[in-house]
């Protein structure tokens, strides 16, 4: 049998900014949940907060970000964007593959010629 | 020093890419701050012969960019 191969993810999640800090955590389980259901895991979760989208989607003007590092199967990753098409609360959400995890989201600036 | 067809003198001062300068590997497209610097004021990408960035850079910066844009970190048209 093919092994299965696991890869390391990286998904941005943005999130209703409507609901209640309950139903957000809710929210979030299941997109967490839905990844460790196929066989994932997760590595690191940034919680990015609240901040304004740059152009309006489904007349939203307000979004709540969610930085997950996790690892999956590939094969499984077709059947978890499935599951975001159908989640209510997620407004935008991309993964991507990366190649390692990172611990903070800060970035040195260009230096100034 | 060059002398142009005009006759006028002019210096020109070769552009480095501020990628490279500063180091990078590779260009996030988390780091909104820095790929700011390189759209113009609509939003559009700013070409590299205006900003001197290498083609190398160049080519990871147009996907940071696109890829920012469309989890609504930065915008595809900037409204006035």
């Amino acid at each position: 049998m093919k092994k299965l191969r696991k890869h390391l993810y990286e998904g941005m999640y943005i999130l209703n900014v409507t609901l209640s800090e309950e139903s957000r955590k809710k929210a979030l389980d299941k997109i967490l949940s839905g990844i460790t259901e196929k066989g994932g895991e997760i590595h690191k979760i940034h919680d990015q907060g609240r901040s304004k989208l740059a152009y309006e989607i489904h007349g939203k003007r307000e979004g709540y970000y969610f930085l997950v590092y996790f690892s999956c199967p590939s094969l499984a990753m077709e059947e978890i964007w499935k599951e975001y098409h159908l989640h209510e609360d997620l407004i935008r959400f991309m993964t991507m593959r990366t190649d390692h995890v990172k611990e903070t989201l800060e970035f040195k600036p260009l230096k100034q010629v | 020093m060059r002398k142009s067809d005009s006759g006028l003198m002019f210096a020109k001062k070769k552009k480095t890419c501020p990628f490279k300068m500063s180091g990078f590997t590779d260009i996030d497209y988390k780091d909104v701050e820095t790929l700011k610097l390189f759209i113009t004021e609509k939003g559009k990408i700013l070409p590299r012969r205006i900003t001197g960035v290498s083609y190398y850079f160049q080519k990871k910066l147009k996907k940071a960019i696109k890829r920012a844009r469309y989890v609504a970190l930065l915008p595809f048209v900037a409204q006035e």
